[in-house]
């Protein structure tokens, strides 16, 4: 025990150091995988499961015994279109029969008549009963007849988990309990409806059963999960991951830029104990066994203590967060976060300690007698920043999912860490060699900062690390969540009107306007299956990207347009218009990544049994967010106009002009209108609560932050004390010394925030442009951000350390 | 001395008076008071009880601030470990006291004094990058360059090999010689001690010899 004490006091600095580490990765660890499981249920509500199988045919029991055996909850869906006869007229719907478990995520909700209000629910329609679509709410308390069985319309189905599903393609729907399906006589051998089979549970046991699904599911069984279900709530949820781990990452940095700070000023305070030991004649390699031992002490008394303050610290933010989030986050049972946190303890404190304490075993034993300058050698400057490195990019890789992303990462670290130390250092002898013959006061400061035994421009840089990791986070934060949330606007279309005959569009057009109803471009969708690329049919083509084979096998709403839609981008090749090639098509980016297609390819699309083909002349990015009509492919008018084709139109509906939707889909009884603004709100509120999360990161950052500058300040403070001491000794004043000592910390301060805002600025567009695919706007908040706190937190700092100082005795320099 | 366990008498019932050019060498074992002396006769420290004069000012009672307007441009220091300014070169470091003095031509007379010292010709090196010696003859002509009555040393050859020593010795004595300032010197090593006018040796904070 009197061991475990001993080192304590000897590395104080480097155990709270550590500690903050460990606590660092323990808790966002766990933060972010809680958040990340919560981010995915809401998600999964979108699914109505975590994972689904679909397919035209029913589906094995297996499939279901062996969801069960993993402990999974499981639910089944058919769906098929059918008729029903409205005031003696056939009308088309969707028919879904549902099990007493859907939907396994989220809730239904639904209103007794169309003004009423909505109410969420657990129940399922009874047997005997129907939920139907709104625009059938007229038939509220009827008898509906579905083949051979008549059903009672109870209520209206207003919210529906995964209907957004295929939104293009919806009949009113009409919710039926499965067991009634049978006496219905709908499903016959040859009759087209869509099987799912839904599946929710615990992450691990989904995990094994989706490898397990995957090597059994048959032909024509699709799996979908939220990775290849909905492309906005994937692009939603991958930044936020993003967001996440890029916090994660620079707050950790901080936190390893104060062990750095500690691990360099505990090998200096060690320096004169190891030159006696030398003295005594312990050999250098004993020396290191013995702090080899020391710390990996510290380290297991670092890590226990860090797990417990990150276990607690994720307390305070679960009830922040539990208001936002409108539930509370969901446990993780794993160990993984601990293990994780243990294992970046350990190579943070090997990486930045290891090397300085090889490098103190050197001292000279003369050092007990006299002070004897170390020599400097390449090998160990090499040593202790190639240590570093490796340390860096090992906790990097670790923590980021994206390789990519860890060198990156890395690289700007590495760059801010090698570069920031040399422009100080060159900075600092700019303003020497510019300054007067007269030393005091302005010399005597740049000296200070010179002065290599001081540390004082690694201390600078490694300060200047953490504005920059603290602003990076601002960065993300306000600049690239806000662009992200700018690309939401307030005033996005709500309603999609689809299934448009082309001899409605004008008429619907029209009767939108004098409504005052805003509308998008009606677009026609043509739908297509893809049969060839590049005159090779597309199933005899081996894919890379697990996901192409869904592609090839969806059915495409292919539109023709003549401009660039709003929000879409040509990342590479012409816009259709810019050349004469009648054959054309404009293919989204992330489709054409899947399926690799490049500029010139060919693709053979089939229409019904007709067919075209087209030349991809451009690829486009989407911002599928937007909740505007998107288009994986665009072609040519010439090229399909001539095809069967409904319309779509999106617009903006609000609440006075309701009424007038019920009017226009009496006048146009084909039309389907699909209300998209429960969809949009919930990506949105991923969005918001990314950006809660951030926030609570950015606190993290702040608190290590001042861990950092307060390892700066001990770290100088005895040096500070003997330099205030000598100059009381030369005769200088009190005022002087508080001068001294205050211009010292506001110059460097004023210097850490000019390069820090240089390179948060830099960074911040590496990363927005390479990673978040988000145009990067230069901030003037950041540079004055960063000037400001910079010169006033080391100010103040340094007026909290003067007062300490200038009150030190002249005596101390005679003792020192 | 005023501790947590109570008064501590570091020196006990001495009564030393230096004369304008003497130099006085205070020799004693470790733990005797030697270093506690020095800082009081230099104004350094504070006396609970006594008397202690300067240049003819009253030490006691004065904060700080007045004891170190009382230091300024008249008294110099040399110690054992140099205790100069790291970053800062040869001739800044000279020109520190002077400049903190308001002296205004503080770069002529700082170069004067390095080259008192022999150092003109590494005035603008960096202090960190000369050797022990070096560095001690810096602080030696730190200390001269104001011309101070008086110069108080403590052990100012304790961090060099035994030649060098003997070269700052030599060097400090000189400087005495020529510019008549009275020395205070602290020191063990039998050298020094022979080449004071008056040795002084203190034991357990008494005075023994003087």
């Amino acid at each position: 025990m009197k061991v475990k004490r001993a080192t304590i006091h000897a590395y104080w600095l480097m155990f709270i150091a550590s500690v903050i580490t460990v606590g660092i990765v323990t808790s966002s660890q766990l933060i972010s995988d809680r958040i990340s499981l919560l981010l995915d249920r809401q998600a999964s509500e979108l699914l109505a499961a975590d994972l689904v199988i679909e397919s035209s045919n029913d589906f094995s029991h297996e499939y279901r015994e062996q969801a069960l055996r993993e402990g999974l909850q499981v639910s089944h869906s058919i769906s098929l279109r059918s008729a029903i006869f409205v005031d003696d007229t056939p009308r088309l719907i969707e028919l879904k029969a549902i099990d007493a478990n859907y939907p396994l995520r989220g809730k239904l909700e639904t209103a007794l008549e169309i003004t009423g209000t909505r109410q969420v629910t657990t129940e399922v329609p009874s047997a005997g009963e129907v939920w139907i679509d709104s625009k059938l709410a007229g038939l509220v308390g009827s008898q509906i007849q579905l083949g051979e069985k008549f059903l009672s319309a109870q209520r209206l189905l207003t919210y529906e988990p995964d209907r957004g599903g295929a939104i293009f393609n919806l009949a009113p729907r009409v919710l039926m309990n499965v067991e009634d399906l049978s006496d219905t006589g709908l499903i016959v051998a040859g009759s087209r409806a869509e099987y799912r089979l839904m599946f929710a549970g615990a992450t691990d046991d989904l995990v094994r059963f989706k490898i397990w699904l995957s090597t059994n599911a048959k032909p024509g069984e699709e799996i979908q999960d939220l990775e290849n279900a909905r492309p906005e709530m994937r692009r939603a949820l991958e930044r936020t991951r993003q967001f996440f781990a890029l916090a994660i990452v620079l707050t950790l940095v901080i936190a390893m830029a104060a062990l750095a700070i500690t691990a360099r000023y505990t090998a200096n305070q060690e320096a004169p104990k190891v030159a006696m030991l030398r003295a005594f004649g312990i050999s250098q390699a004993n020396l290191l066994k013995y702090y080899l031992r020391q710390l990996g002490t510290l380290w297991i008394m670092a890590t226990l203590a860090g797990i417990v303050l990150g276990w607690g610290s994720q307390f305070p933010l679960q009830w922040a967060l539990d208001g936002w989030f409108g539930k509370a986050l969901p446990q993780v049972y794993s160990l993984r976060p601990y293990l994780t946190a243990a294992l970046v303890g350990l190579l943070a404190l090997a990486g930045f300690s290891l090397p300085y304490l090889v490098n103190v075993t050197a001292t000279p034993p003369m050092q007990v007698l006299r002070t004897v300058v170390n020599q400097r050698s390449w090998w160990r400057g090499l040593l202790i920043s190639g240590s570093a490195i490796v340390a860096v990019f090992a906790v990097l890789m670790l923590l980021m999912q994206s390789s990519i992303l860890a060198v990156v990462t890395l690289a700007l670290v590495l760059a801010c860490a090698l570069v920031l130390p040399l422009l100080l250092g060159w900075m600092v002898r700019a303003l020497l060699y510019s300054s007067s013959r007269r030393f005091w006061l302005r010399q005597y400061l740049l000296s200070r900062l010179r002065a290599t035994s001081r540390g004082a421009i690694y201390v600078m840089s490694g300060f200047s690390l953490v504005l920059i990791s603290i602003l990076l986070i601002a960065v993300v934060k306000d600049e690239l969540i806000g662009e992200w949330e700018a690309q939401l606007p307030d005033n996005i279309p709500n309603y999609f009107l689809i299934n448009i005959r082309t001899e409605d569009v004008g008429g619907i057009e029209a009767f939108l306007r004098q409504r005052g109803i805003e509308a998008s471009t009606p677009y026609a969708l043509v739908r297509a299956r893809m049969a060839k690329i590049n005159d090779v049919d597309v199933d005899k083509i081996n894919f890379t990207d697990p996901r192409a084979s869904h592609s090839v096998t969806h059915t495409f709403n292919v539109t023709y347009a003549d401009e660039v839609p709003d929000q879409n981008l040509i990342v590479a090749g012409e816009w259709l218009s810019n050349s004469n090639d009648p054959a054309q098509v404009s293919v989204e980016q992330g489709l054409a990544e899947r399926l690799q297609l490049e500029i010139g390819d060919t693709l053979t699309m089939m229409v019904g049994s007709q067919r075209f083909e087209s030349r991809v002349s451009s690829i486009r990015s989407v911002a599928w967010e937007n909740f505007k009509p998107n288009f994986f492919l665009i072609t040519n008018t010439e090229l399909i106009e001539s095809f069967p084709q409904t319309w779509l139109l999106s617009a903006l509906v609000t609440d006075s002009n309701r009424a007038d939707l019920k009017q226009l889909l009496q006048r146009y009884p084909s039309v389907t209108l699909l209300d998209i603004s429960e969809m949009m709100a919930r990506v949105r509120g991923i969005v918001e609560k990314a950006s809660v999360a951030l926030q609570f990161f950015f606190v993290f950052a702040l608190v290590s932050a001042v861990i950092v500058l307060l390892a700066a300040i001990q770290t100088g403070r005895h040096e500070r004390e003997v330099e205030s001491s000598l100059l009381r000794a030369l005769s200088a004043n009190t005022g002087q010394l508080y001068r001294v000592h205050i211009l010292e910390y506001t110059l460097m301060g004023a210097l850490i925030g000019f390069f820090s805002a240089a390179f948060a600025s830099i960074a911040g567009w590496a990363i927005s442009e390479f990673f978040f695919d988000i145009e990067f706007q230069l901030s003037a908040r950041v540079w004055i951000y960063s000037l400001a706190s910079g010169t006033v937190i080391l100010s103040l700092a340094g007026t909290m350390v003067s007062r300490r100082v200038y009150n030190v005795s002249p005596m101390k320099v005679l003792r020192s | 001395m005023d501790t947590p366990e109570g008064k501590l008498d570091i020196l006990d019932n001495i009564s030393l008076e230096v004369e304008y050019q003497e130099a006085v060498v205070i020799k004693g074992a470790s733990g005797s008071g030697k270093t506690t002396l020095l800082g009081l006769m230099a104004g350094l420290d504070q006396a609970s009880s006594g008397d202690i004069k300067l240049l003819g000012h009253d030490l006691m009672h004065k904060s700080e601030e007045q004891r170190a307007a009382i230091r300024a441009g008249q008294v110099g220091f040399v110690f054992q470990s140099f205790h100069l300014v790291q970053g800062a070169t040869a001739l800044q470091n000279v020109m520190l006291p002077l400049e903190l003095s308001g002296i205004e031509n503080a770069g002529q007379l700082a170069q004067t004094s390095l080259q008192q010292v022999g150092l003109a010709s590494r005035a603008d090196t960096l202090v960190e990058h000369l050797s022990g010696g070096e560095q001690q003859r810096v602080a030696i002509a730190r200390a001269y360059a104001t011309e101070p009555s008086v110069l108080f040393a403590d052990e100012p050859t304790g961090n060099l090999d035994a030649s060098t020593g003997r070269q700052i010795a030599d060097l400090m004595f000189e400087l005495r010689d020529q510019s008549g300032t009275t020395l205070v010197l602290v020191t063990h090593e039998a050298e020094l001690l022979e080449r004071g006018d008056r040795q002084i040796l203190i034991e357990s904070g008494k005075l023994v010899t003087s």
